[in-house]
């Protein structure tokens, strides 16, 4: 009992991460149609970064954040502008193309100043555990945890609560429509395109910690992130948050009774079987399409 | 008053518009008819600035509208309805007619106080507050978008299509919505392909050929004008008139529906 108890809720601590993670994914796809597939790569030069702060600095990986985050949210906005832009209004399978470009980039840029090995953040409370009961809860996924869902609270509350996340679904809803009220489609997309990088500055973070990365492991990242978004239903952001949960539990329960080398597997027989009967996703809505105007 | 002069735009194949001149006084309603290419709603784009006209200019009053962003044409009382789904379907109906309001979104009172008014004008805002816009029904849709638009208290409102896909019974909500604004003072400028509806609804009427204005007049004039008959039937006698009004007669007229 105390194995499943454990394993569900380091389950759910890692699912709480791969929210983050996914959240700019899925807010991206939302505004734009755009499937950013260097969001991966986004989050490996984030850990890069972090990694490099805290060996010269010292300063502690996921308090990183509070750096990497404004700066991913400005070369978010600088990219839509120069590079993303371009391809407005063109199908997401372009914007697979180009974003891809973008992470094969990123990844060289990486390879050539960091070099090709695994690195990882290890700060002082890296093999360090809270004891509750028989569980054991490792401190660096306990603090991951908590900021994923401090900044995840905080990008739920700017997209529902404010007049930019109103102004960011309106144009993701209907550009045009968006247009006849007044917002700015131009600068609401890169304003989304930022708001969604910059959810890879505190992801990128705590990957640096929780997990070991080289240049090319955005591969691994990017397909898993998919798979959390597909899973929720593109374009929903509590469909990120369960999609991760359901992949942080599949990986932690696999692993516990079986190997973790099963783990990916079933995630997308999870997958598989979800979108069998809602091929919308967890959280995808479906409107009327018999409305002609 | 809202009038163009000499108005030329297009879309990048040519013009659209060839030198479109057309005055809508103030708390009018103006009806745009003509054939599919004639140009009408092209005339809506140019005056809400979603078109930059390459030639002539649109005056409200004294203000030059041309040349402006949309936004600041809304800003100065200009507002449209498109003849395409306009709403933002995975929003609340609430929150799609709050959006209507997002210039004024930082003086918070007058927005909500705004909102109140246009839930007492089209009710069905407050009755479906909570339901997504893109789960309603077309004439629906078509109230909250008129709706949406009116949250800015607009001077002049632009109409594309309003009967578009509506049942009669939607029909004649919007008409009723249509006359109330004008009796408001609110200025309006429509685009009918439903000839008989839409001349029914206005006060003047405007026919357009070609990117060109063929015939001015009051609603009434326009309506009996055998060139109408002309430019969608191909003819001029008296048979192709009857056979046109023939045409129009199964929709039913809002202005008789509301009295």
């Amino acid at each position: 009992m105390t194995e499943l108890l454990q394993a569900v809720i380091l389950g759910l601590l890692i699912g709480g991460v791969y929210a983050l993670m996914a959240s700019g994914l899925t807010l991206v796809f939302g505004v734009m149609n755009i499937i950013n597939v260097a969001q991966g790569a986004f989050l490996i030069f984030v850990a890069m970064v972090t990694w490099w702060l805290w060996k010269h600095t010292g300063i502690d990986p996921i308090l990183a954040s509070v750096i990497t985050t404004p700066m991913m949210f400005g070369l978010g906005w600088v990219l839509y502008r120069t590079v993303i832009v371009r391809i407005r209004g063109s199908s997401p399978s372009m914007s697979v193309l180009l974003t891809f470009g973008l992470a094969l980039t990123i990844e060289g840029i990486l390879n050539i100043t960091a070099g090709n090995k695994f690195k990882s953040a290890t700060p002082s409370y890296f093999e360090e555990s809270f004891r509750v009961g028989d569980i054991s809860l490792p401190k660096s996924q306990v603090y991951g945890f908590l900021a994923a869902m401090l900044v995840l609270a905080v990008l739920y509350v700017v997209l529902t609560r404010t007049w930019m996340g109103r102004a960011i679904r309106a144009s993701s809803q209907n550009p045009s429509g968006a247009a006849l009220v007044g917002v700015g489609a131009t600068s609401t997309a890169a304003l989304a395109f930022a708001l969604g990088a910059s959810t890879s500055g505190v992801g990128g973070s705590i990957l640096s910690v929780l997990y070991p990365f080289f240049p090319a492991s955005h591969y691994d990242w990017i397909s898993r992130l998919l798979g959390i978004i597909v899973l929720g239903g593109m374009g929903s952001l509590p469909g990120a948050l369960v999609g991760a949960l359901v992949l942080g539990l599949a990986e932690t329960l696999t692993a516990t009774y079986g190997s973790l080398r099963w783990a990916t597997l079933v995630f997308y027989v999870v997958i598989l079987a979800v979108l069998l009967f809602r091929p919308q996703g967890l959280f995808g809505t479906r409107l009327r399409e018999d409305v002609a105007v | 008053m809202l009038q163009l002069t000499g108005v030329v735009a297009g879309y990048g194949g040519g013009a659209v518009l060839q030198g479109v001149d057309l005055l809508c006084e103030d708390g009018t309603i103006t009806c745009v008819v003509g054939p599919n290419g004639a140009g009408k709603s092209t005339v809506l784009r140019v005056v809400s600035g979603l078109l930059t006209p390459s030639e002539g200019t649109v005056m409200m009053g004294h203000i030059k509208l041309s040349g402006q962003s949309a936004a600041a044409i809304l800003r100065a009382g200009v507002t449209q309805v498109p003849q395409s789904q306009a709403l933002f379907p995975h929003m609340s109906v609430r929150e799609n007619v709050l959006m209507g309001g997002f210039l004024i979104r930082r003086d918070k009172k007058l927005l909500m106080s705004r909102l109140e008014q246009v839930q007492q004008l089209v009710p069905l805002v407050a009755d479906r507050g909570a339901q997504h816009g893109g789960n309603l029904s077309g004439g629906q849709r078509r109230m909250v978008e008129i709706a949406r638009c009116l949250m800015l208290d607009p001077k002049v409102l632009l109409l594309d299509e309003p009967s578009l896909g509506l049942d009669p019974r939607s029909l004649t909500a919007v008409a009723e919505l249509i006359h109330r604004l004008h009796d408001d003072g609110v200025t309006v400028l429509l685009v009918e392909q439903n000839v008989r509806l839409g001349l029914g609804l206005a006060t003047h009427g405007v026919v357009m050929e070609g990117g060109k204005v063929r015939l001015t007049g009051s609603a009434i004039e326009v309506m009996n004008h055998p060139e109408i008959a002309s430019l969608y039937l191909g003819g001029t006698n008296a048979t192709t008139a009857r056979a046109a009004q023939a045409a129009a007669e199964p929709t039913p007229n809002p202005a008789e529906a509301t009295g």
